[in-house]
């Protein structure tokens, strides 16, 4: 929809989101590809999990993203992960792999928001969870 | 292992039994991460710290443990490697059947960063 890089704040090495493929309400969706140069590349060729989680974080990161943009910010907000909660990992995602993640946005008070992600790789759930997003500045 | 002489690097492990270990890491502020997270304002990664502490309760239990889920993490306070340039992680795992519980706690004498509490194989 637009380039990541205007909607979170993270950097190579550690940017674990390609594309916002669509956002509407309180639903987006976006997708990674794991690539050789994935940051929690492991040696046998799958990312370790908490990469399923900063991806996940960083799903959520690009939804705040855009809908700040819309709002008329120029910079992408700095958000932080203040609680993970009922993870669930199906398995390691492994290079080559394309996944693609629905973040549902819950209310924000006092600056945290409640998210739920759930990330597939075609039709296989890869992962599940809960999370507390805090952005910095609110 | 992932992170450990890249991301952290353990000065001194206490062993307290064969279920209960702390290691006393140094945070490195030199790891590439910092260059994206975030540049100008190096943060320590929660997940990081989590794939941290994975790896110390691997150290623990003398295999390479995988994360199968996460009951709750908190992230209590913004660790960065100049506000801890080192820490303590503290680890308790059970065994049942082939699963580990883990329970761990990062902090230092000022605070706590982080408590998880989780189920690995």
């Amino acid at each position: 929809m637009t380039d990541i890089k205007n909607l979170i704040p993270q950097r190579s090495p550690i940017m674990m989101v390609d594309e916002l493929l669509e956002a509407h309400d309180d639903i987006a969706r976006t997708s990674l590809n794991i690539r050789d140069d994935n940051f929690f590349l492991e040696s046998d060729g799958a990312i370790a999990e908490p990469g399923v989680i900063e991806h996940i974080a960083q799903s959520a990161s690009a939804f705040a993203g855009y809908n700040a943009m819309q709002a008329g910010a120029t910079e992408p907000p700095v958000g932080y992960i203040g609680e993970v909660k009922r993870f669930r990992l199906n398995r390691r995602p492994v290079k080559g792999e394309t996944l693609v993640t629905t973040i549902t946005m819950g209310p924000t008070v006092n600056g945290v928001t409640i998210i739920t992600g759930e990330t597939v790789s075609g039709e296989e759930t890869i992962a599940t969870t809960q999370m507390k997003i805090y952005v910095a500045g609110e | 292992m992932l992170l450990e002489n890249k991301y952290y690097k353990v000065l001194r492990a206490r062993k307290d039994s064969e279920e209960k270990a702390v290691y006393h890491i140094a945070i490195l502020p030199d790891c590439s991460v910092y260059e994206g997270h975030f540049p100008g304002n190096p943060v320590c990664p929660g997940v990081c710290n989590i794939q941290t502490i994975k790896e110390c309760t691997s150290l623990l239990v003398g295999k390479e443990l995988r994360i199968l889920s996460i009951k709750q993490c908190l992230l209590t306070a913004i660790a960065t490697p100049m506000v801890c340039p080192e820490v303590d992680v503290e680890v308790e795992v059970s065994e049942s059947g082939g699963k580990y519980s883990i329970i761990a706690i990062i902090s230092d004498e000022k605070r706590q960063y982080m408590t998880f509490k989780g189920e690995g194989v």
